[in-house]
């Protein structure tokens, strides 16, 4: 997992994948979303970047009126030219973003009961 | 079977065997709400409210014991869930606008008499549109649900699995993407898994076939209190408790006896403060999704309860 310099690469597309409206639902979320991607200081730059095993994917930040800044997240693949998206491959890529996510927010969050919920929950990332 | 279900008969026979009745459609502020009607319409009514991440399917089993003792039988969708709409936009979601949707059916059909049946989300969404039109309401039925701020459930507060499954992007993922309610869900909280797993699971998951479809099945979690800053729900189950605590209606409680979820305590025992006037509690074979496992015993006790409680109705159709 590594958080990307420059933005987008040339010549990808983004492909939604998780849409996250109440990113403020637990503040901690939204706290180190925005200490990662300099969002206090800079809330209106371009998306932010991470690329997990050397594939990226596209977190953008999203605002509300009445809300703090974050209030939801969309995060998105990229994805070359029009290629198409290995749903598998991203799929597991997302769960290493919520494993990053999680160890990233901290207690009383961890990863090792993001992953006992997985398990519970059958998702196949989780039960690898 | 259509890729996306509009209808009961969408479903297959699978389905539309254990739950034979024509699919109905009302429009609920703006929203399409899918429901089930059945029985003699100027009979007294019963109006059965579900939950997450469930629909009318759940009361498959209760539905025929009330119809063979001549009740009119009311079951709908709630909005987000079944063969109803399911809006994208998480402000659709209040618990106002579920609580509103409701009222506005009850309008609709201009049902009167109602003995309502409240289980899970069908609960705080029930209640609130008994408040809002008390007279349409005669008696009720609570059965694994609540209304109020606090107590809380110690599941509910459990980092794992309950607040981890749907924490922010997780539960997009958890239980958008890979349904997990329906599914793993719903097998979790009943006793009879096999049973489940042949009669049951595939008509819930059938029905909110897209992770886009599935949005209720991590907002309504969110929207329990549990006593943290974060509860954004806090105003509405305060105006809930208010008005629903002393209301003296007939009312009868009926819980599952392995009920890990909402269990007896404190959920049961806070309704049996509250309502000390209330019949039961009937306690059955069931974890939270009790009508998976005895659907026609909470079908009968409800048919014997609404014989005694329920204004009979005029042969013009009113109530005496």
């Amino acid at each position: 997992m590594r958080v990307a310099t420059g933005g987008r690469p040339a010549g990808h597309r983004a492909v939604p994948l998780l849409a996250e409206p109440a990113l403020d639902h637990y503040p901690e979320y939204a706290g180190f979303l925005a200490t990662v991607f300099g969002l206090d200081a800079d809330p209106f730059g371009p998306p932010g970047v991470l690329t997990v095993g050397g594939r990226p994917y596209e977190l953008t930040f999203l605002g509300r009126s009445g809300r703090p800044f974050p209030c939801g997240v969309e995060l998105a693949a990229l994805v070359p030219g029009l290629e198409p998206l290995d749903t598998e491959v991203a799929d597991r890529d997302v769960w290493a973003i919520l494993e990053w996510v999680t160890a990233g927010v901290g207690v009383p969050w961890s990863v090792e009961a993001l992953r006992t919920t997985g398990r519970i929950y059958r998702v196949p990332a989780a039960e690898d | 079977m259509p890729a996306v279900p509009r209808t009961i008969a969408d479903l297959g026979p699978h389905v539309a065997a254990r739950y034979p009745y024509p699919s109905r459609f009302e429009t609920v502020n703006g929203w399409r709400m899918h429901y089930v009607d059945a029985g003699p319409a100027d009979a007294p009514p019963v109006l059965l409210l579900h939950g997450n991440p469930t629909w009318g399917y759940l009361w498959r089993d209760a539905i025929p014991p009330l119809l063979e003792a001549g009740f009119r039988v009311i079951v709908p969708d709630q909005i987000g869930l079944g063969l109803s709409e399911h809006p994208h936009l998480a402000a659709a979601h209040s618990l106002e606008n579920h609580a509103a949707n409701l009222v506005a059916l009850v309008d609709r059909l201009d049902l009167g008499g109602l003995l309502v049946v409240c289980h899970d989300w069908g609960g705080p969404t029930g209640l609130g549109m008994v408040l809002a039109r008390p007279d349409r309401v005669s008696a009720l039925a609570i059965m694994s649900t609540w209304a109020w701020r606090s107590p809380s459930a110690t599941f509910h507060r459990r980092i794992s699995p309950w607040r981890v499954m749907h924490a922010p992007l997780v539960g997009p993922y958890v239980l958008g993407r890979h349904g997990g309610m329906p599914g793993r869900g719903i097998h979790l909280s009943v006793v009879d898994r096999d049973r489940y797993g042949r009669e049951g699971r595939a008509a819930y998951e059938a029905v909110v076939p897209d992770p886009d479809d599935r949005r209720l099945t991590w907002l309504w979690p969110r929207a329990i209190p549990i006593g943290e800053p974060t509860d954004t729900t806090g105003a509405y189950f305060e105006w809930l408790e208010a008005g629903v605590r002393p209301l003296r209606r007939p009312a009868t409680l009926i819980w599952g006896r392995e009920d890990d979820v909402f269990a007896m305590d404190p959920f049961l025992h806070t309704w049996q403060q509250w309502w000390p006037h209330a019949e039961g509690p009937h306690l059955v074979t069931g974890r939270h999704f009790l009508q998976e496992d005895s659907g026609a015993e909470i079908g009968a006790t409800l048919a014997e309860f609404a014989g005694r409680v329920l204004p009979p109705v005029r042969a013009d159709g009113g109530l005496r």
